[in-house]
């Protein structure tokens, strides 16, 4: 891949960021794929140099702020003509209804990604819980004179401890995973913002 | 390592390698090759974060028929490093206890 190509394919990928911003980091990667030529490498190894179009890519939108990319997006590239901006307002009661229906189907699917979560961890802790009640039950029991249902919550209380460190590890699993992906997913996100195919 | 520390390291390893005179992008790279491998996109970064901390300065300077940015440290960059020396003279004390505590035990 020779600079020109590399140089093109980042503002493909990335033209949704701000245009100045854009710009800088392109004379940016354009001065170092020079300065590595001046070297004495030639245009293909400077390219190759500076990595992946793709990884590159990534780790600028994971520095750009989501904010700035949806700005960015719903710019007009001209000024609104009167009409458009009395029929935005008319059409109000129709497209602001569905706008807010669709944030809240996304949130709504988020809060459901940590419920699942939080449920595993109040298993956790209700499991932790029977362990010094059935504790407990067996003292009574003990007392009482119950030897067999004294054993019994004894093994129960047993089994909890058990239970509960296997369950931990599997919470802690569940809750990395879900982190992990959210952060694939504000990432998919911006690569979707970033990428303005009918630009230009 | 933890990522606040790192990015803390990074930003004063940039501002070390343009103490003693102004740099450019692929200079400062190669300076701290020895170091700690920089990726173009890193080094963007701490260098636009310097930047807008007041800690450089940048300008644009022609060389061999094309622009190439130079970067300039501020005094402000200059007490960083400073503070970065106190700081670790510090922190290596500490090391030296947790090192001499491991050994006993």
């Amino acid at each position: 891949m020779d600079k020109q190509q590399f140089l093109s394919e980042l503002r493909n990928s990335l033209s949704g960021i701000p245009r100045d911003e854009l710009e800088e980091r392109l004379l940016f990667y354009s001065e170092m794929i020079d300065d590595r030529i001046e070297e004495g490498m030639s245009e293909e190894e400077a390219v190759a140099g500076i990595g992946q179009v793709g990884d590159v890519v990534n780790q600028i939108l994971s520095e750009v702020p989501l904010s700035d990319l949806v700005k960015e997006r719903f710019r007009p590239g001209r000024s609104l003509k009167a009409w458009e901006i009395v029929l935005i307002i008319l059409g109000a009661p129709l497209w602001l209804p569905l706008l807010i229906a669709a944030a809240a189907v996304i949130l709504s699917l988020y809060i459901a990604l940590w419920a699942v979560v939080i449920s595993l961890w109040a298993v956790e802790v209700s499991i932790w819980v029977c362990v010094p009640a059935a504790i407990t039950l067996g003292i009574v029991c003990a007392v009482r004179g119950h030897a067999a249902a004294a054993l019994g919550m004894f093994g129960i209380a047993l089994f909890c401890v058990g239970f509960s460190v296997f369950f931990f590890v599997i919470c802690v699993a569940a809750s990395r995973g879900l982190v992990r992906l959210a952060k694939a997913a504000v990432l998919g996100l911006k690569a979707r913002f970033a990428r303005k195919e009918e630009s230009k | 390592m933890d990522a606040q520390l790192k990015r803390g390291l990074l930003d004063v390893c940039v501002l070390a390698a343009i103490k003693d005179g102004d740099s450019y992008g692929y200079k400062i790279i190669k300076d701290l090759r020895p170091y700690i491998e920089l990726s173009e996109s890193t080094l963007y970064t701490i260098l636009k974060r310097l930047e807008t901390g007041g800690m450089l300065t940048v300008r644009s300077a022609e060389h061999e028929g094309r622009l190439r940015k130079y970067y300039h440290i501020t005094d402000a960059g200059m007490r960083r490093i400073e503070e970065f020396r106190s700081e670790w003279a510090e922190m290596i004390s500490v090391y030296q206890f947790v090192i001499k505590e491991e050994h006993n035990g």
